[in-house]
């Protein structure tokens, strides 16, 4: 190892003390940082209070910082402030989601869609998981997962471009079924909850399919084999071994799936229409017209986020509670 | 039985494989073909889409803006989750779950309300919509990312290493500079890449959180909703192999790396 050739050295610089030919010895020797050590490793709480301030004052201001700001925004009725005007105390930007269903219908259908959405991919890549964990040698298994990384590397607005040409009038999909005289005029994929659907499996089936694989590689085979001998079927065997002990793959993969799926706007706004307008368009229509309608579209947000942790939270009871039940 | 299934299964992979491919493939055609037309079949192709990408000014800012953007939100995610990630790594103290638990928050978020929780902080803070903004929300979206991949590289550094160098008599700034830096490095190389990917690919941080100069994905998005075009083909293509290339290139670094040390 090369540390151990340098640590030599090193002590030799030590041993030498004060002029030594590496860069490290010198900077070890100077005085400024010879002082600046002393007075930070005085003592174990000192060193630890300048590691530890930095990083703690970032996540506070960065990253709590903005969604309680969102949050502090939401119940005032005015905001940004306009010289002059004052700001107040309210709780109508929340109570005004339940009074138009132009609002609450979005919601709820976001909250379906996502769902929706991360059944299919679910649906879609458990065989796929499966058939790289346990059917692929260990050699060829890495080759077969990057080899569906490489599209995953493409971001979010070129995948859905690519979709509208796939799925458009004079798309591809059209194109073949009409080939084949299976349709005399073009199907209208785009536009609807279909294309929509197609898109966001499309975007989100990585974040299913990684923590799907790692479960099912951590399972052991010698307990499909033990389940063979003792007569259980293939089904059987799926259902009572394979299926339980995955549960925390499909566990984690739903809830990044459907986390994301909630937060998608570009995707619905280019493959959606009229008629699946998702809440995400809602709440940046909020942020694109005059900006005193800020404090509304803060307060939907956080409506928003509530919904999404509480369905997610909920589900991943569900699954600790399934997963106790089958160990036990 | 078995044997049937492991045919069955590998045509769902490879037809997945078609489902995550064929897309992309098909939108690169378009950019080759020789009508203003969107739409299959391609009768006559063309390489002007793609020489007009090299040529057009507007695109080849917004590219370069995208890069200045990935570059300098990436080099302050990675210092802060490198620090970050040094401080929660084996390091018992008060209220870590909680610091841990603020850290992860930022990925967790869904899109839209981060960018809208940005937007409103942006203003707060009294940062102007622009690349100051987005660079900065970038760089918090990022730390989660680069935290989590340095802290799994850090949990296998071998801590006799450290304490030998203590021992060696090298200050706690030293020891960590020598060893635990040069012993990151891979991670760091791997985090900054995918920081640098997800920055470039950005689009709902970068839509409303910038100003009148377009990033990529933006200028895209602008275009699309005006129409398809084989010129959007070209420019998506250009950056979608720009990305793709990227990011089997850091799989494989990475990869190499993690096996060497």
């Amino acid at each position: 190892m090369t540390y151990d050739a340098s640590a030599r050295e090193e002590r030799g610089a030590v041993a030498e003390s004060a002029s030594d030919r590496t860069f490290w010895g010198r900077l070890s020797s100077w005085a400024p940082y010879q002082w600046l050590a002393t007075f930070a490793t005085a003592s174990p709480r000192r060193q630890f209070l300048i590691l530890a301030v930095f990083p703690i004052l970032w996540v506070l201001t960065q990253h709590l910082g903005p969604m309680l700001q969102m949050l502090r925004v939401s119940l005032t009725d005015a905001y940004p402030v306009a010289p002059g005007v004052e700001q107040h105390f309210t709780f109508d930007n929340y109570l005004s989601f339940f009074g138009d269903s132009i609002f609450w219908m979005p919601f709820f259908r976001t909250l379906i869609f996502a769902g929706v959405f991360t059944f299919c991919t679910l649906i879609i890549t458990y065989p796929v998981a499966y058939f790289l964990a346990r059917h692929v040698s260990p050699k060829n298994r890495m080759l077969l997962l990057l080899l569906l990384l490489i599209p995953f590397w493409v971001g979010e607005i070129v995948r859905t471009y690519a979709i509208m040409i796939l799925l458009g009038n004079t798309g591809a999909v059209n194109m073949v079924l009409r080939f084949f005289g299976l349709i005399d005029r073009p199907i209208p994929f785009m536009y609807t909850s279909f294309s929509m659907g197609v898109g966001i499996v499309y975007l989100t089936a990585l974040y299913m399919l990684l923590p799907l694989y790692s479960s099912l590689e951590k399972l052991p085979k010698s307990m499909n084999e033990a389940a063979a001998d003792l007569g259980a079927g293939a089904w059987t065997r799926f259902r009572r071994i394979t299926l339980p002990m995955t549960l925390e793959g499909i566990s984690s993969g739903c809830t990044l799936v459907f986390l994301i799926s909630t937060g998608f706007y570009a995707t619905p706004v280019l493959l959606g229409g009229p008629s699946t307008t998702v809440f995400a368009e809602t709440i940046a229509g909020f942020f694109h017209v005059a900006g005193d309608q800020w404090p509304t579209g803060a307060a939907f947000a956080v409506i928003m986020f509530l919904a999404a942790l509480a369905i997610t939270a909920a589900f991943q009871r569900l699954m600790t509670a399934l997963r106790k039940g089958d160990t036990k | 039985m078995t044997r049937h299934n492991r045919i069955l299964l590998s045509c769902v992979y490879w037809a997945f494989v078609a489902y995550v491919f064929v897309p992309l493939i098909l939108m690169v055609l378009m950019g080759f073909k020789d009508s203003n037309f969107i739409g299959f079949p391609i009768r006559s192709w063309t390489l002007d889409w793609y020489t007009g990408v090299f040529a057009d000014t507007e695109t080849l800012a917004a590219f370069g803006y995208s890069v200045a953007i990935a570059v300098l939100s990436t080099v302050f995610s990675v210092i802060v989750g490198t620090w970050i990630a040094v401080l929660l790594e084996g390091r018992k103290f008060w209220g870590r779950a909680a610091i841990f638990g603020m850290t992860v928050l930022p990925a967790l978020i869904p899109g839209i309300i981060s960018a809208i929780a940005f937007r409103i902080y942006a203003r707060y803070l009294g940062i102007e919509p622009g690349m100051g903004a987005i660079v900065w929300s970038h760089a918090v979206h990022n730390v989660p990312f680069v935290v989590l991949v340095v802290m799994a590289r850090l949990s296998t550094l071998p801590k006799s290493q450290i304490e030998a160098a203590r021992d060696l008599g090298a200050d706690p700034l030293i020891a960590f500079l020598r060893i635990t830096f040069p012993y990151l490095v891979p991670a760091i190389m791997g985090a900054s890449i995918f920081c640098l990917l997800l920055s470039f690919d950005d689009f709902v941080r970068s839509f409303f959180l910038g100003g009148y100069e377009p990033t990529l994905p933006v200028l895209i998005f602008a275009k699309l909703k005006s129409g398809m075009s084989p010129e959007i083909n070209a420019i998506a293509t250009v950056a979608l192999v720009l990305t793709a290339v990227i990011g089997v290139w850091a799989e494989r670094f990475t990869r190499r790396m993690n096996k060497d040390s």
